[in-house]
């Protein structure tokens, strides 16, 4: 398999992530500057638009309503909001809930029917939502409950990807520790596990890896995490590694390694609809690779070095594009380097738009 | 092949036998004049002794109640983005909030949230520029003080202490080091100065191996044990120049204190309401035994923390590791606050610098001496204060920049000495004990 670049967008500051709307026309970008940068599809090009403001922090997660043009954003801050992504000018929230969690929001799941949104941040906490307003339906930690078992002290339960189940009564939830774990929703009953301990290790005083990223087929037979599996803390080193769990039995099915200690994290994963994993990894400043993968292939389809440290890669709904969060090179250093004018100045992100082939 | 620059494991081995052949270590360093040997001179003062090891030099410079450190190096450089110098919603400010501290208008990062508590016995000064970016270079540098350079080296600054204050009347080592890892005598640290004011190192806060006295052996047996030493120490000494036996004879007595303080090293017999206030993580039970080697008397204790060096996952790093420096070090604070003891203690928690602003691909932000912050309390600082500036982002130091030296003519007059003008007698050669063109930072003075 051949992918070929077509575009190379460019954010500065960097971004977090990129996602694809549902409608295929937007691309938008949750920043370290606190906006949501949006780029809309013309004949040819994408061309950037006013972007979402209103966030604090970091934007930290994207997530879309199925229908309607709704984008709910979440940020490093705790806030939660729903914004129209396709206004022609600077989108007004159309709701938002300035503190859903205590600080760092990490990740947003919309429930199949599109009623309601679940959301999981630093303060151990997972909340969800009513999609319409953004009223609380539901507040409950990883720690709550007999059967919670807590490993190596202060951030136990730090959940930080969630999915709602194809039928939207339970959640996956994975955290930190390498921890997955079903939750039925109504009576907040434990379900089944996956374990994924090999993506934590803690070393020294640092809680290192755990689950980064997670993604599930369209049919749910294959739930896929990704990580690393960690060498040491500090700077980090670690073999990114993705695990694929058959999802309905919990048994680990396939555990696929992405290079070499300095490539660090699987720091995303999407299934593509023609069932292979498409993967960026992101490592020591300079390393970071795009990979196509098939689940039980002993080589991938498609890799590329050509992008230093991608931080995320999104589907495009026709499944024939993808974008991938890189970051500019020489993106290190320690000292003071400045420019030629004397300036000190932020990384970038190049946001690169790929094509796969039919 | 083993790499020559490797350490070995047995030169981290640890035993009571390898602890007391330090003796022979010290006395052959000694013997061979290394680095100005074991000169006890120090001029500038004038009082007299209190003591064997307190100069009377610098005697009367010591207020009456005994001035204590304890010094907590986080190793590898805590962001001072994501503790002391939170600049939330700024360009280089990173993904956390600031929070209110006991001081208001005072703010630190949310990821102390403890500390912020005890604001009000800090002292913080957030305009520390340093000159060195490198951690091989950093760590000497910053611990040695920075001292023009004059040929020798400078003891890192608990060796300095151990010199200038000595062990107290209780007779235990002046200068212990609490890390994780391995320890040993680190007669490395006294530069100059001579083995003898080298750091007793416990690895993860233990005693050496079998250091302990056995339960079978009986005082009176350990009496004549130990005067059958000395009188051998005496033969050997009257062959020798004095400062040649005074180094073995230190390693000894060192060890003889501390066979007696078992309670310092049973953590098992800690107040467990202790061990959960300071976290049963290893940093915790680190400065909780720090707390101890004070409260039994020691004059310098360094607790070190490893795993700083966040150049890839910073922000993740730094939850878990800042959480876990916040707990133990708001509760030294408050407990040293609590017993008075704040009065005559200085409490410094720094590392070799600080991270840059500039978040690199891997999510980590690397070496950056430029504008970096450190923490104190106690012995003479101020309250609840703030010192120094950085710009809105966070990149340079925007009030007067402070540099090591500074650092260490303000430690000096905490401790009660005149930095500008006691100074150490290296064989007749004076040496200030600080960067000549640096001053104590007046400002952060009570």
């Amino acid at each position: 398999m051949e992918l070929a670049q077509l575009k190379s967008l460019e954010a500065d500051p960097q971004l977090v992530l990129a996602r694809f709307s549902p409608c295929g026309k937007w691309l938008l970008g949750a920043s370290y500057d606190a906006r949501v940068r949006r780029w809309e599809a013309t004949a040819d090009d994408w061309a950037e638009k006013p972007s979402i403001d209103g966030h604090g922090g970091w934007v930290t997660a994207l997530a879309f309503a199925a229908a309607g043009e709704r984008l709910y954003s979440g940020d490093s801050w705790g806030q939660l909001r729903c914004s129209n992504y396709a206004a022609a000018e600077k989108p007004a929230p159309l709701w938002s809930v300035p503190a859903a969690h205590d600080g760092w929001l990490r990740e947003i799941a919309v429930s199949p029917d599109g009623a309601r949104i679940a959301t999981c941040g630093i303060d151990k906490r997972i909340r969800v939502w009513a999609a319409a307003d953004g009223a609380k339906q539901l507040d409950f930690a990883l720690g709550d409950g007999p059967a919670f078992v807590p490993r190596n002290g202060s951030l136990d339960g730090d959940a930080a990807c969630l999915r709602f189940t194809a039928d939207g009564k339970s959640l996956i939830v994975a955290d930190l520790k390498g921890q997955i774990e079903l939750w039925e929703l109504d009576g907040l009953k434990r379900g089944r596990k996956f374990d994924a301990g090999v993506l934590f290790k803690y070393d020294r005083l640092q809680d290192v890896g755990g689950v980064r990223c997670l993604a599930v087929d369209a049919g749910f037979q294959w739930l896929a995490v990704g990580g690393t599996i960690p060498k040491n803390g500090g700077s980090v080193t670690g073999v990114p590694t993705a695990l694929v769990f058959d999802f309905a039995t919990g048994e680990l099915k396939h555990t696929l390694s992405f290079g070499q200690t300095t490539d660090c994290y699987v720091s995303d994963l999407a299934f593509h609809p023609r069932g292979f994993l498409v993967a960026t990894t992101c490592g020591t400043p300079g390393s970071g690779q795009l990979i196509v993968h098939k689940p039980g292939d002993k080589e991938p389809l498609f890799s590329t070095k050509k992008m230093a440290n991608c931080q995320s890669v999104a589907l495009h709904p026709d499944g024939e594009r993808l974008a991938v969060v890189a970051t500019n090179s020489g993106s290190n250093g320690n000292g003071r380097p400045l420019t030629k004018d004397g300036a000190y100045v932020t990384n970038r992100s190049p946001v690169v738009i790929w094509k796969l082939p039919a | 092949m083993t790499s020559p620059q490797l350490c070995r494991p047995w030169e981290h081995a640890w035993s009571r036998r390898r602890f007391l052949g330090t003796a022979a270590a010290a006395t052959a360093a000694a013997t061979a004049g290394l680095s100005g040997g074991l000169s006890d001179g120090l001029s500038g003062g004038g009082a007299a002794g209190l003591g064997p090891w307190l100069n009377p030099a610098i005697a009367g410079q010591v207020e009456q109640k005994r001035k204590q450190v304890v010094f907590i190096w986080l190793d590898g450089g805590m962001s001072q983005l994501e503790s002391w110098d939170p600049k939330p919603g700024t360009l280089f400010g990173g993904p956390f909030r600031a929070i209110p501290t006991s001081v208001p208008g005072v703010h630190v990062s949310e990821l102390l949230p403890k500390s912020a508590r005890q604001m009000h016995h800090l002292a913080v000064v957030r305009s520390i520029c340093t000159k060195d970016n490198s951690h091989s270079a950093g760590v000497a540098r910053i611990q040695r003080g920075d001292p023009k350079n004059r040929g020798v080296t400078y003891p890192y600054f608990g060796s300095a202490v151990a010199k200038l204050l000595g062990p107290g009347p209780n007779n235990l080592p002046p200068y212990v080091w609490i890390k994780p890892g391995s320890g040993g005598f680190i007669h490395q640290d006294a530069g100059f100065l001579g083995p003898k004011f080298g750091a007793l190192a416990f690895g993860d806060g233990k005693p050496p191996e079998n250091m302990l006295r056995p339960e079978s052996l009986t005082d009176a047996d350990d009496d004549e044990r130990n005067a059958l030493r000395a009188a051998a120490n005496r033969r050997y000494a009257n062959r020798r120049r004095p400062t040649v036996n005074d180094a073995s004879s230190y390693v000894y007595d060192t060890a003889r204190t501390l066979m007696k303080r078992q309670d310092l090293f049973d953590t098992s017999k800690f107040d467990p309401k202790d061990v959960e206030r300071y976290g049963t993580h290893e940093l915790g039970r680190h400065m909780l035994q720090a707390r101890k080697m004070l409260e039994a008397g020691v004059t310098f204790v360094k607790v070190n923390s490893y795993g700083w060096d966040t150049h890839g996952d910073n922000f993740n790093g730094h939850l878990s590791l800042a959480c876990r420096f916040d707990q133990p070090f708001a509760a030294l604070i408050e407990d040293l606050a609590a017993r008075e003891m704040l009065d005559h203690t200085l409490v410094i928690a720094m590392s070799e610098f600080g991270r840059t602003p500039r978040i690199n691909g891997h999510v980590g932000r690397d070496h950056w001496p430029e504008a970096w912050s450190v923490a104190m309390a106690g012995c003479g600082l101020k309250r609840g204060a703030v010192i120094g500036e950085t710009n809105d982002v966070g990149t340079w130091v925007k009030s007067p920049e402070f540099d090591i030296g500074h650092l260490f003519h303000t430690w000096f007059r905490c401790l009660g000495i005149d930095s500008k003008k006691v100074e150490y007698d290296n064989r007749g050669q004076p040496l200030p004990l600080a960067h000549d063109d640096c001053q104590v930072i007046q400002d952060v003075l009570a």
